[in-house]
Order: structure tokens, then sequence, then C-alpha cells
């Protein structure tokens, strides 16, 4: 297992006084640094050349009513091997002021708003401090995820203003998109500064459906939050409920045995595939070729029928469970599973034939929504919009989980970072999903289908769990609390990452390509806001 | 363009290739069905999703593709609340969300109904009681008709559209 090893003991070297303590949390080396530190280390685990780690997770604990501390954990995962290093920080007593590494680790930008909104403690130093979750209207004082925060209480609203970035200029207006869209599609604001039809900024502010998710899980059992976690970002429900159920294994000590690990494997890679068929239409929709659209919504709608035929959800739910898979698939339903997408992988080949014929398709994909490595490097980008701008990186090869070992992917990277660079990467991955589902179904061992998980009290103790879902990196903290249930639980869907990258990816480009940028990443705003 | 061709030969038509719908509804009101015979025959619903997980907007485009084709039976998708005839809501209302509901409400011209989508939309799903959720959307609109499910099956959602088309159990579809 990759243990960052080396990096401590160059960090160590370098920063011998601010860094108090070393310790690890179920092998994942964890540093404890001093407050006043934590911008110089970040700094260098960012920039040093031998380190090169990217922010993969920003966040904070509200460790009372055990102990009269705020703690903030930072996850990097370093460049190399892909190894995992974390710092720790605590606030005590009564302390409610952090320094930023925003303007040295970009990627921490998002991450230290959302902690000042949920839980009051402010990042000194960070370049824009309004609201980020809290809208205007909710009062001064609200942190949700303090504990002293009633998880069921009624919000009053006030009066108030969020201040967009203004650009000034002759010609240059601002168009405002949102909540409401005009498509079906979730509410998110954009605001355009253009002058005529090229972007010249674009702020996303979003937010609009957080549904107070982490707090809701703090009102559950460890054992029991697995519907909760499928319901945070509908379409990767597998993702998420693998993730969640994959960090209470790990704090229960619980193995999953090996028939369910493969066929884990074998529901997020049945989620991967419709979803992507279903993104390479819609991004075609939005280039106005409706036949693209048709026949890759023809082909999901297939895909979602064969879901439902095996587990009677056509979004998987219900499959994941603490401790293995609440479903299994015969013999049968597996050689059904094999003959089907032996003939989706045939026809869609034809369409992708069809795709590629099309010069004006092309014309309006490449160079379209341009992200380049650096940006994306500097911001943390990974999964699907990661590997179309050069990011090598895909948990399911680098910290394999489920049967991924057994049955590594080949990961697809591209480096144009354009509209038509993000279609390639989910074209390769629809043919390596259905690849992957044939050896894993071939392989897949005999045995029971999960091994029981029993509830042990261990407050304190906390587990990290990343899964590749079909979008990019999910990662799930589950700290666990007094008799079974979750003290802490932070979610990160790799949206969260993204949506400040798409605000990159348009400038320059002209209003209407911007649906089609938009479409090219499919960013989740349920999984964003929480 | 003769590949497009072959393969739409090839494919033919795969409009109501999905098993029926066996989920027991909750009847619609013959309130619902009064309200929405002026729309019998053109019906344009507007999505407003105030907070849902994303999953009844998937199954709401699937009605979009070829297999269910909800346009078949008059069913328009409008880009506008101004232009539609009834809101479809999805999620439980957060209260983010909340004002911008009342807007669409109050800027969808009347005669309008409208249809609560999903569990979240009927009381609030797993996100019950939540400090960030106002409560189901009948609190702040009122409701003509509710599909439960979460999600419902897109079968699920033409039969319930079925019913207040008052479309007859022998029409041709």
């Amino acid at each position: 297992m990759n243990d960052g090893s080396a990096a401590v003991e160059r960090i160590r070297g370098a920063f011998a006084l601010a860094i108090t303590d070393i310790g690890a949390v179920y092998g994942v080396p964890m540093l404890r640094v001093r407050k006043q530190d934590v911008p110089a280390v970040a700094r260098y685990i960012h920039t040093d050349p031998h380190v090169r780690g990217s922010l993969s997770l920003l966040w904070a604990v509200d460790h009372r009513p055990r102990e009269a501390r705020y703690e903030l954990c930072y996850l990097f995962t370093l460049a190399e091997r892909k190894d995992w290093l974390l710092l720790s920080v605590d606030l005590t007593g009564g302390e409610r002021e952090f320094l930023s590494i925003t303007p040295m680790v970009h990627a921490a930008k998002w991450y230290e708003r959302e902690i000042r909104d949920l839980f009051g403690l402010i990042p000194v130093g960070h370049p824009d401090l309004r609201r980020l979750v809290r809208h205007e209207h909710w009062p001064k004082g609200s942190h949700p995820l303090k504990k002293d925060f009633v998880w069921d209480q009624v919000l009053e609203r006030v009066q108030g203003e969020y201040v967009f970035r203004k650009i000034h200029g002759d010609g240059v207006f601002e168009i405002p998109v949102g909540p409401i869209h005009a498509g079906i599609i979730e509410p998110g604001h954009f605001r355009f500064s253009v002058a005529g039809e090229p972007i010249l900024q674009l702020e996303v502010r979003h937010f609009w459906k957080h549904r107070g998710v982490e707090k809701l899980f703090e009102q559950q059992r460890l054992t029991e939050a697995v519907p909760l976690a499928e319901r945070v970002s509908g379409d990767t429900s597998v993702g998420h409920s693998l993730a969640y159920c994959q960090a209470v294994e790990t704090l229960l000590g619980v193995t999953v045995p090996p028939r369910a690990r493969y066929l884990r494997s074998i529901f997020l890679e049945l989620e991967r595939l419709h979803n992507h068929i279903g993104d390479v239409g819609a991004i075609c929709n939005d280039t106005a070729y409706a036949l693209a659209h048709a026949h890759c919504g023809r082909m999901k709608e297939q895909l979602m029928q064969l879901n439902d035929r095996l587990t009677g959800s056509r979004f998987l739910r219900g499959v994941n469970r603490v401790g293995g898979v609440s479903r299994d698939l015969s013999g049968a339903q597996l050689s059904q599973v094999e003959e089907e997408l032996q003939a989706i992988e045939q026809e869609f080949t034809g369409i992708e034939h069809i795709l590629f014929a099309n010069a004006s398709l092309t014309e309006r994909l490449e160079n379209t929504g341009v992200l380049s490595e650096g940006i994306a490097w500097d911001h943390a980008v990974m999964g699907v919009v990661g590997r179309a701008s050069g990011i090598d990186r895909d948990l399911r090869r680098d910290r394999p989980f489920a049967a991924y070992r057994e049955c590594p992917p080949r990961v697809a990277v591209y480096r144009y970072g354009d509209v038509r660079a993000r279609m390639r990467v989910r074209l390769d991955e629809v043919h390596d999903s259905i690849r992957l589902i044939q050896t894993l179904r071939r392989q897949v061992p005999m045995g029971p289908l999960s091994t029981q998980a029993v509830e042990a009290s261990m407050p304190g103790q906390w587990a990290i769990a990343a899964v590749e879902g079909w979008r990019g990196e999910i990662l799930y903290v589950v700290m666990a609390g007094e008799e079974g249930r979750i003290h802490r639980c932070k979610v990160r869907d790799p949206s969260f990452v993204h949506w400040p990258a798409i605000q990159w990816a348009a400038l320059g480009n002209i209003v209407p390509d911007f649906p089609l940028i938009n479409k090219s990443f499919n960013l989740s705003y349920a999984g964003n806001d929480l | 363009m003769f590949r497009i061709i072959r393969k739409s030969l090839a494919t033919g038509i795969v409009t109501g290739q999905y098993p029926a719908s066996h989920a027991t509804q909750e009847p619609v009101t013959p309130e619902a069905i009064e309200k929405a015979k002026p729309f019998r025959r053109s019906l344009t619903i507007r999505e407003v999703d105030t907070g849902s997980c994303n999953a009844c907007e998937m199954e709401m485009n699937a009605l979009a593709n070829p297999v269910y084709d909800v346009e078949r039976f008059g069913v328009h998708i409008a880009a506008s609340p101004r232009h539609t005839d009834a809101l479809v809501v999805t999620g439980p209302v957060t209260v983010n969300m909340e004002r911008a509901l009342k807007d669409v409400y109050k800027q969808t011209p009347d005669p309008k109904l409208v249809i609560a989508l999903g569990d979240c939309a009927i009381n609030c799903g797993v996100f019950k009681g939540s400090y960030a959720v106002t409560g189901p959307v009948e609190r702040h609109i009122p409701v003509d008709v509710r599909i439960a499910g979460c999600p419902p099956r897109p079968a699920e959602i033409l039969a319930v559209l079925d019913r207040l088309r008052g479309a007859r159990a022998d029409a041709k579809k």
C-alpha cells in the first residue's frame, strides 16, 4: 500500500519544529502541525518537486462534547505514487481563526469557505470571504455543523445581499442564468460577464440544493446510513454508498468477502456505463445533434432497464450494505449481462463511427472549453475532467478497492482539455467498463455476499475511503461517535472540486458554447451542495 | 449519410419497449382531472428542482428519450415557466430554493397544475426534518397530483399522466 513515508521524512527534515507529532490513521501518515506553520508546510507539500502533493480534501471536525476542540484536517495526494498524507491542526480554547492556505494551494478555496459557513471558523488571508453554502437570507451566526446547532431547527430568514464579482467597462454586461434552468436539470446560478459573445468572466454560485446531508448523517447509526449515502447524488448511488460502506468497514474492521468485492465492482461499472453513454448523447444534443442523443438515450434506457431487472432499481439502489452486498447476481443473470453488453458495445462502436465522421460536430467540440493542465493541477482536478486535461489519476488503479486489484482498468488520458477530449475519455471508458464487467463476471468467485458488521463503540476513531465514481474521486471520512452512531461524516463528491474549475474552462468561449462545456463536465449540483 | 440511414433502419422503432408499470400510485383526484381538461391533447410542462438528488430529473429526462417519447401524447417540455400548463416539482423544498419555487409559481400563468414528483416532493424523503429543508411542496404551493417513488420509473410517471389526460384504456397509444 502506498504509504508516503519518503515524503514524511522530507517534510520532517524541512519543518522539524512545526511538526509536533507523527501518527497514522489506518496506514495513512498524519502529521500534527502547529497552527501558525500550516501555510508554509502546505506550500512545501504542494510545490516541492519531490513531493508535489495536491489537496484532495480539507475538512473540520467539532469534537465537542467529548473534547473541547475543533480539528482541521488536510488530505494531500502525492503525485508520484498517489500516496496519501494527512495534516492535522487543533483549534482550542474558543479560537475561531486559522490561517488560510488558499493563496498557496488554490484547491483549498471552496473547502475553507465551506468550513467558515458550516463551523464558523474563519480562514484568515482567504481572498474571498463571501458566504458559500449559506445564502444571504441565513441569519448571522447560524453554523449548521457545530454541535450546539440543533439538526431539525427552523431557520429564520433575514435580509441580506450576495455581491457578485463585477467587471466594469464599455460594453460589458452581465447575463444571470438560474437557479432554474431551461432544461430538466438541477438548480444552480451562473453569472456571465460578457462583451458581446465572448465570456470575460463566469461566476458560479451554487448550494441552492443544500439539504444538510452531513448533519443528517450525524443523526444516524454507522450501519444504517447507506440509504442516505445513496441519495446524496442520485446518479451516483453505487459510488457514494460504496465509499460510505468502505469507510465504515475500515472503522469496524470488517473484511468484505471476495464475491461481494467483485459484485461491487460490477455494479460500479454498470453505473459508470449508463452515465457515460447518456453523457455522450447529451454533449451531442447540446450541439443540436439530436440523432446521437436519440441513439445514446436509447442505449442508456436499455442499460437502466437491465439494472432494474438485475436489482429491482434502475439506479442500482439497495445493492451496497456495510459488510458486502445485499443482492446476488446469479449465473443466468451474469450471462444476460454479458449478452446485452456485447450487443451494446457493437452498437456503441457504430455510433462512435458516425460521431467521428461528422465534421460539423467536431468543429463544435474541438478547442471549446479548454481546461489547461496547469490550471487543472492547481485546482486538484481529477476524474474524467482531469484525465482529459492530462492529469493521470484513477483510484481504481492507484488505490485499488473492491475487485480492482485483480482486474485493473485501462486509464484513458488525453492532453487537450477541450470538450472533445472529455468526450474521448468517456468513449474510452465505456469500452473499458464493458471489458471490465466481462472480465469480472468470468472471474467472480463463489462465496458469501457479506460479512456481519458488529457495531462497536469507538468514539473519536475515524477512517477515510475513496472510490473512483464515474465522475471522479468520491471521498468519505466517517468518524464514529458514542454507541455506534456517527459523530462526523465528511462527504466529498468530485463535483465540489470541479465547479470552480469550470469557471476557468469557460473563459474566452462564446456564451452559446457554455451549455456544451457544462455538459462536457456534467457535474452534480446535488453532490456539490449536499 | 448512408451509415446513419442504415443504422436507423437497423434499429427500427424502439418506442414502447418498456415493461408496464406495476407500482400502485395514489389515484388522481377528480378535481385534478377536471383541471387538466383543457390540456388533454396538449400539456406543456416545466420542471422545477427544489433540492432533489437528481434521480427524479433523470427519470423525467428519460421521458423524452425515444423509448418513452412523451411527445407522442401531446406532452411538451417547455424552457420557461411562462409557457407552461403544469409545473412538475421535485425535491424537498430547501431553504435556498423556497423563494425561487414561489416565484416560478407566480410566474406561471393560470390555469395551471402542479405535479409533485417523487417521495421528496411529497414528504421530504430521507431529508425530512433537516434544518435546510422547509417541507414538502404542498407547504408552499397547492399540489394537484402526486407521483410517489424514489425515483418513480418513467413508466409510472406516464401512467399517471395518462390518467390525468383521461386517456381511455382502449385508446390507441
